[in-house]
């Protein structure tokens, strides 16, 4: 398997099936004297705008940082162990309902799409 | 018998994608100023689409990807962004100038200013998003767009030269006017050969829940919803060409010389006829485009999409046509001449069309993709084809707005 070509901007989703992004990012762990390990995927603006280059990542770091708290200033990484199936899917073993993934289409939900009638 | 009801999906992208204020004004301006002489461009334009068409709903059907998806996934994020923001960006302005059509032809029903009408447009056509199913939009907009063989059967009655009609499938060389010519052609070009029309249609498929049986329909749907475009377009231009060019009117800068074109041959239900058309196929364009541009922004960043689900089961989804509709409609409210808006967003989407269409030779070649219904040599060698027409109409766009297009 080729990381880049078989899983990085591969579509992602959940275990019910939801799409809840593309893989934005891939983590590797470098170890000493050994070959480096895939340990996460990353999803989510941060990690996008770093692969546009490390300065778009600094600026969207500290906008989302302004918008939405420190707290929430890094991607979101699902943990390697967690991919259940690479095809031209990758399905993940994770509710994303428990993730912070979707938390902005909450916001938007709760806070605009929600109160406008018929929704 | 059911799969056939499907070329709904055909007749509606075809309606909201080809048939619109693009092909419409392009048509009817050229068939004014160069009487027939440019129908081979439509032509052309209209088998360039039935290919891409064909391959959008091929790749959907098999791979139960759309066209964006894969782009984003084959060519990664970096590569991406080109067509994202220069398909949104153009999707826009063919948006407004919609928007814009619409209106117009409520002012001609109205006699209200088009501007008034902008934003009330923009808001049923909103509404119709937000409370509509993918299948009420597809059948409820193929249904009414019937309408607009009124141009045909105009087409007919006027009794065309039609051995001069069949002669100018063969592209020539213009006698007059060299640079408008030319420009005319690429606006029909760009008006026919639209990446909105195939990235719909992709994503229709996946709408309408395609798998490999529906590869037959698909080149159905694919040949006869886009020459029902196609046809349409040449009765305009073969209208225009005869009741405008031969009645003195050879440049089509205002659009209220528009609605004359039907009166000659229907009386007073030609300037209805007329009006219907303009509506429903500017309406049309306007639902499928907003729609397309929420498709593409999902797609392009993996979110859930559904015309067919809940708002709130999408906010994301939603909301992309939600600002994305009522900011087309802002410019057409502020009074901005949507004849102009149209010529030029038509010459842009020629210029943007290699950045959409490269792509198609990977994935209709890509195994992991499609397997063993990737493409063979005819559509190759039309993809290369399309690729290097784009390429063209890409470079000539721009100095031949500046030379032929004021």
């Amino acid at each position: 398997m080729h990381m880049i070509r078989d899983v990085l901007d591969k579509q992602v989703v959940d275990r019910n099936q939801a799409k809840i992004g593309k893989v934005d990012g891939i983590v590797a762990q470098l170890r000493q004297g050994k070959p480096p390990r895939v340990i996460a995927v990353e999803i989510g603006s941060i990690a996008l705008a770093r692969r546009l280059g490390p300065l778009p990542g600094r600026w969207m770091v500290i906008l989302v940082a302004k918008l939405r708290g420190e707290r929430h200033a890094k991607p979101h990484r699902v943990a390697w162990s967690k991919v259940r199936d690479i095809d031209l899917d990758i399905e993940i073993d994770v509710d994303v309902r428990k993730t912070a993934i979707f938390e902005w289409q909450d916001w938007l939900r709760d806070h605009i799409v929600g109160r406008i009638p018929g929704a | 018998m059911k799969k056939l009801l499907e070329i709904s999906l055909g007749v509606v992208t075809s309606v909201g994608g080809f048939l619109e204020v693009g092909s419409l004004a392009t048509a009817a301006q050229t068939g004014a100023l160069f009487h027939f002489q440019l129908v081979w461009a439509i032509l052309l334009g209209t088998i360039c689409i039935i290919f891409l068409v064909e391959m959008a709903g091929r790749f959907a059907a098999v791979s139960k990807h759309t066209i964006a998806d894969g782009i984003r996934e084959r060519f990664g994020f970096n590569a991406f962004l080109w067509p994202l923001v220069s398909t949104l960006l153009v999707n826009f302005l063919v948006l407004s100038a919609e928007i814009g059509g619409v209106s117009i032809a409520a002012e001609f029903a109205t006699g209200i200013g088009f501007q008034w009408w902008a934003l009330p447009v923009a808001f049923i056509a909103w509404l119709l998003l937000w409370k509509g199913t993918f299948g009420l939009i597809e059948k409820g907009v193929s249904l009414l767009g019937l309408v607009t063989l009124c141009f045909v059967v105009a087409a007919v009655i006027l009794k065309p030269d039609w051995t001069r009609v069949a002669v100018s499938a063969v592209p020539s060389l213009p006698h007059h006017d060299t640079a408008t010519y030319w420009f005319m052609a690429v606006s029909i070009l760009g008006a026919s050969i639209s990446p909105y029309l195939f990235m719909f249609y992709s994503a229709g498929a996946i709408e309408d829940k395609w798998d490999k049986s529906y590869l037959g329909i698909n080149r159905a749907i694919a040949g006869l919803g886009m020459s029902f475009g196609g046809t349409i377009s040449i009765a305009v231009l073969i209208v225009a060409a005869l009741v405008l060019g031969a009645n003195g009117i050879t440049q089509v800068d205002d659009y209220h010389q528009l609605p004359l074109m039907l009166t000659p041959v229907f009386g007073f239900w030609g300037f209805v006829l007329f009006v219907a058309s303009l509506g429903i196929a500017c309406f049309g364009a306007t639902v499928e485009i907003a729609l397309q541009q929420a498709y593409l922004v999902a797609q392009g960043f993996g979110w859930n999409w559904g015309e067919d689900r809940k708002p709130r089961e999408d906010p994301g989804f939603t909301m992309v046509y939600t600002v994305t509709i009522f900011a087309a409609a802002i410019p057409i409210a502020l009074g901005l001449d949507p004849l102009k808006l149209t010529i030029f967003s038509m010459a842009l989407t020629a210029a943007s069309l290699p950045l959409a269409v490269v792509p198609f030779l990977f994935l209709l070649n890509d195994r992991s993709y499609i397997g063993e219904h990737r493409n063979g040599v005819i559509s190759n060698a039309a993809v290369l084809f399309i690729i290097a027409l784009g390429f063209i109409l890409a470079v000539v766009t721009i100095p031949l707005q500046i030379f032929g297009g004021g």
